[in-house]
Formats: C-alpha cells, structure tokens, sequence
C-alpha cells in the first residue's frame, strides 16, 4: 500500500463473449494497490464476467489483464495468485474446517507443520479456531462465509475477488455480515474487488465503484461522487433511492436568465449554467430531480429555481421519512418529505426546485451537463 | 380444532394403511419364495395353501450343492442338475466386475459430458440408445461377433455384455449428481492449484459418493438378475444363478422347492450389499444447503 496510486490490477479493452452474446465490451480499468473496488451494475451486465475473467476461470475474447504489471491474460487460475469467494461460497462440503482452509497449501505441497501454523492463524483471524474439526456442511451461514473468506486468505493471495458473497443472506444478517467484511478489509489490507448488485452494500463498502451496464463502463468513482455528480442517464437512475426523476425540458432564453420549460414546469437557472447551455448544440435536454431534493414550497417564490403546482398520487409512508407520488401532467415525480408533513391523496401541493440542485443531461447522448 | 385432529388422525392412518398394502404386494412373494424352501414335494403346490410349512426341511438346500442327496424325495427329482457352486462362483465373479467397470467407465463419461460436453450435447442421448431396442435385438450380432472371438460361454462374453448394456444407466444415473455439484466448488480448487484430476477425485468423487453407490446398486440388482443374455451366451461353464434356476425343471413339472431355496440364496448378496450401501444411500445430499 506504499503508493496508493500506483495499480495492482489493469484491465486493458477487456473483452468478452459468449456464443456471439457479447458480456463484456472493452473494458479498461486500473484497480489501485489496497483499496476496496466495488463492480456495481444490474444482473447481466458483465461483473461477474470481468471478475472471473480475471481469476482466470473465463478466458478473454479480447484484451489483456495485467497482475502489478505482469501479463496474466492467458495464466491458469492457480497461476495468478488472486483469491476468488464464490456467491454459495463453494466450501468443500464432505471436509472439515481445518481441510477446507488447508487444501490449497497442500496442493502446492507445503510442510505439514507450516500448513498447521498458517491454518490457524486464518482461523484465529476469522474466529473459527473453535470449529476447526466441525465438518463444513455442519456450519452455519456466517461460519460459512468465514470460512470461505479464511480458505481464499490462507494460501496468501495479492487480491480478493468477491462474487456477491452477501446474496444468501436473510436482510438482518446481511448487514452485519457487512460490516464484517468492512472490518476484515480494514484488518487485512488487502486489495479487494467486490461485484454486487446492491447499491447500497457498494456505496458502504467501496472505496470506489465501478458502474456497469450491457457490459461497459459507465463510471468509476467515490461512492458519494457518483452519487452527486452521476456521469450519465444510467448512472443517475440506477444509484440513489427513490430513483432519480427524470423530466423532458426545453432550454430557452428569456432576456438575461435562462429558462428550463416544460408543460407546468418553469425554471430559472442561475448565470452560469445559461452559459453553459447556451454554448450547447441542441436544447433538448432531461431534468433530473432527486426525490430527497424536492421540497414543498411555502409562501414565496425562490429567485432561482422554479416551483411547479402538482397532485399528490400516492403516499407511502415509512418511520421517519414518506415517499410521495406527485402527478404533474402525464409523469410521475417521487418526492421524500419528513413524515411529520402531513399529505392526503389528491391534495394539490406546489413544489420548490433548488436550481443549484438540478442535474442536466443532454436528451440525445444521456451524458450529465451537469 | 376437534375436526382437524380428526382429520390429522386419519391422513396417519391412511398413510400407514397404503405403507401396508404396498410392503404386502412386494413382500408377500418373497415370504412365499421362504416358505416354499423349506418345504418338501409334496407341500409345494398343496391345496389349501400353508404359509408355515407341515414338515420343515432344508432338502431342498442341500440338493442345490449335491444333486441326488439326499437320497430319494428331492433329491432324486433334482440329481440330473449341476451342483450350484459354478453358477454361483460365475455370478459372483461377473456380476461385481461388470458393474464396477459399467460404474467407472459411466461416472468418468457423465463427468465429460457435464463439465466438458465432451463428445457433443447429444453424446449421452446416443448411449441412451442402446437401451432403446430389446437387448435380444443385440443378441444374435453379438452371438455372430463372440463365436468369431471364441468367447461363447465365458465369463468375459458376459462381463462385456453387462458392462456394455447398463453403461448407459450408469451415466444418467450419475450425470444427475455430479450436476447436483455446484461448479464452483471445482473453480475453487483449481483457484487452489488442484489438478483436474485431483478436482475430480479429492472433490467431486466424494461429493457424489452416495449416488454412486445407489446407482452400483442399481446396476449390480440388474445384472445380478439378467437371465435372456446369460442363457444365450452360455451353456455349461459360464451360467450364472438365472440360469441355474431355469434347470430346475423336468419332464413332470418344476421342481419348486430347490427353484425357492436358490432364489433365497441368490439374493442373499444383494441384500448385503444393500445393507452395506444404505447409509451412503440415507445420508443426504448436502448440496441444497446454500441457494446457487
């Protein structure tokens, strides 16, 4: 972790497909020395793919992979020194806790009395010392994961890939397993690279996120700078719940202010960002509007921003917190309100834009303005 | 709440009831076959029928391996046939070496067709064809075939038959459990650096040890039991017990008692390997415990 810039892994226009199905396309990516590197996408787009492409037990179609900048591309798996936890954590069921952890120092032939020492080092490091002779099917699921995290950590690897290791968890569990593997990633130092997903087990997690989608990239970053300056349409829909929403608006000029239009919606937007879209080529753009950002308005209009009057659709009502539907026009616009404002359904409500909060993206390419 | 107890009573007992019946039909004749060995001539086919025999007699085993004894009675009935020993010894050596090798040779194929589609997607639907004729449809190409090796009545035509015509049972059979093992398990240990070979024996093989030996069972009661192949491919020194019971007839009828005493003998062996094999058979298949 000397550098922390510097990459343990690098992935260069990796590649992948299955029967003409393409899984992944051309994906670069430097992974960096320590940190804890969340794959984070819908099912189907390609994380787990790339994670196996790199412990090797899927070969490339294109693109090569680079271990502290040696090409593994076309290693075998044994042959990469990377740890690999499956999602069913694929304990070895018929042996004990003590074989499970032992067998890949005994693969590689090493000294009994050294394969007892490092077997129960791990086991103390992840609290099994006192199942050692328990068989692995006999356990229960957060031994389990212990387990499988102890068997990838005992035979020393230079990075962990994790394929969705919290998915068997009932939702209690599952976040204290969570903070577990936080504490261990702490504890260990180890380059982690995690596919989930979870958002949320990825913006607690991760030191930085990779967004994926139908096999690319769609930004890689800080959990919370993602989440506040979302690179594109995917990216600001898929993170943040209540989804963001998203509304068509045309960009005009209205003497000096810029104005965002739409049916029942107006918006003034500060000098700056008029410049900004003026130097645009098309107007047609979305509003993206975080549901925590809304706000009901009171008397008053803000000089910035905008106000539009709306019908109340649906409440859903949670401890602190409720989520609302608003009708404006044809579209639905979720909003979050402290649950203390009390709402009915088919109350007409007017709502208060901040124009400092509104995030901008160009209708044709879905790439952020801002 | 009364009506439903009522209710959970009699589902016990009707559940217990169709157990009954269903243990009655399979084992009514096996207690018939025991009865009737222990009986002499003239109690075989008695009318009204006994279920505990007048006069109990152990003739009709001891004839199996001597012929003509005791003097008179079964005995003379009987002296024509071969002592059982050679079928028996036949049996014993056929049937375990044709079902290990049907075994090994159907697990290592069901192993490739899974993990690897060795041979093509189709590859186990075309073994499956062998058991889609008659096995007596193989049997006059092969008697053309074994004439011309030299091996009509041995015990190697045999082996060869049994282990050819129920490979194809042992790789289905197994195909299913070594699906039942997840995959990863293997990519976590060649993560580990194991060798494929040592995947498979170190981590697969005793993952699926219970379906192996459920399905040996399987195919050792099969050719244990095979009577058609057997009668037709030997003669004198390569009959196997089916056979030998198909001797046990004469010009005046069947010769019932020394028939049973045979069958309860023949299946001695098969009910130990049963014994033996039942716990692996019990103990569960453990893959369940964690959702793919």
């Amino acid at each position: 972790m000397a550098n922390p810039e510097a990459s343990i892994i690098r992935l260069e226009g990796l590649r992948k497909e299955f029967d003409g199905v393409l899984a992944v396309q051309g994906l670069d990516l430097r992974v960096r020395e320590g940190e804890f590197l969340c794959f984070l996408g819908p099912s189907g787009c390609g994380k787990t793919t790339t994670l196996r492409m790199i412990a090797g037990l899927e070969t490339p179609t294109a693109g090569e992979i680079y271990l502290r900048e040696k090409k593994i591309t076309r290693l075998p798996p044994q042959e990469r020194n990377v740890g690999f936890m499956f999602q069913n954590y694929a304990l070895f069921w018929h042996m004990s806790v003590f074989d499970n952890l032992a067998f890949g120092l005994r693969v590689r032939r090493t000294a009994p009395g050294q394969i007892d020492r490092r077997v129960r080092e791990v086991a103390d490091m992840l609290e099994l010392a006192q199942v050692l002779d328990v068989r692995a099917a006999k356990l229960d699921l957060s031994a389990m994961q212990r387990v499988a995290m102890a068997r990838t950590l005992a035979v020393d690897p230079d990075v962990l890939l994790l394929d969705e290791p919290l998915n068997n968890f009932r939702p209690g569990l599952r976040e204290r397993m969570r903070g577990e593997l936080k504490r261990w990633q702490h504890q260990l130092g180890r380059t982690m690279v995690y596919v989930t997903h979870d958002q949320e087990e990825a913006m607690t997690l991760g030191d930085r996120i990779l967004v994926m989608n139908e096999g690319r990239s769609e930004q890689l970053g800080a959990p919370r700078y993602i989440y506040e300056h979302p690179a594109n349409l995917f990216v600001a829909g898929f993170i943040g719940r209540p989804a963001m929403n998203f509304l068509e608006v045309e960009f005009k000029r209205e003497g000096e202010a810029g104005l965002l239009q739409r049916d029942g919606l107006r918006l003034r937007l500060p000098r700056d960002l008029t410049a900004a879209l003026e130097s645009l080529p098309s107007s047609r753009l979305v509003l993206g509007l975080r549901p925590q950002h809304l706000r009901i308005a009171e008397n008053g209009t803000a000089r910035e921003g905008g106000v539009f009057r709306a019908v109340v659709d649906l409440v859903l009502p949670l401890a602190r917190k409720q989520v609302v539907d608003l009708k404006l026009g044809d579209e639905l616009i979720k909003m979050v309100l402290p649950a203390d404002r009390p709402l009915l359904v088919d109350d007409a409500v007017s709502v208060a834009i901040d124009a400092d909060r509104i995030h901008l993206f160009d209708r044709d390419t879905g790439r952020a303005i801002r | 709440m009364e009506s439903r107890r009522l209710r959970e009573f009699t589902d016990a007992v009707l559940r217990w009831l169709a157990g009954i019946i269903v243990c009655a039909i399979f084992l009514l004749p096996l207690i018939w076959v025991l009865s009737i060995s222990f009986k002499p001539p003239e109690e075989w086919i008695a009318y009204p029928p006994r279920l505990i025999p007048e006069k109990i007699t152990t003739s009709n085993y001891v004839v199996l391996f001597q012929p003509g004894n005791p003097v008179g009675g079964v005995g003379a009935m009987v002296s024509a046939a071969e002592p059982v020993t050679r079928a028996f010894i036949n049996s014993i050596i056929v049937v375990p070496i044709a079902t290990a090798a049907s075994l090994v040779i159907g697990f290592l194929a069901a192993y490739a067709t899974t993990r690897f589609q060795a041979g093509g997607k189709s590859l186990p639907l075309f073994v499956l064809t062998t058991r889609m004729f008659p096995p007596v449809a193989f049997a006059v190409p092969l008697l053309v075939y074994f004439r011309a090796l030299g091996l009509i009545d041995t015990q190697l035509a045999l082996i060869l038959m049994y282990t050819g015509f129920t490979i194809a049972f042992s790789l289905w059979m197994t195909r299913g459990f070594i699906e039942g093992v997840p995959k990863s398990i293997e990519e976590a240990a060649i993560l580990d650096g194991a060798s494929r070979w040592r995947v498979l024996f170190t981590i697969t093989l005793p993952l699926v040890k219970g379906g192996l030996a459920a399905t040996g069972l399987f195919v050792f009661i099969l050719n244990w039991t095979e009577f058609l192949l057997a009668q037709i491919f030997t003669s004198r020194q390569a009959i196997t017990i089916p056979v030998q019971v198909s001797h046990y007839v004469g010009a005046v009828g069947r010769f019932y008692g020394p028939m049973a005493a045979l069958g309860v003998v023949a299946s001695i062996p098969v009910v130990v390997a049963g014994y033996i094999i039942q716990r692996h058979l019990v103990t569960g298949f453990t893959f369940g415990l964690v959702r793919e």
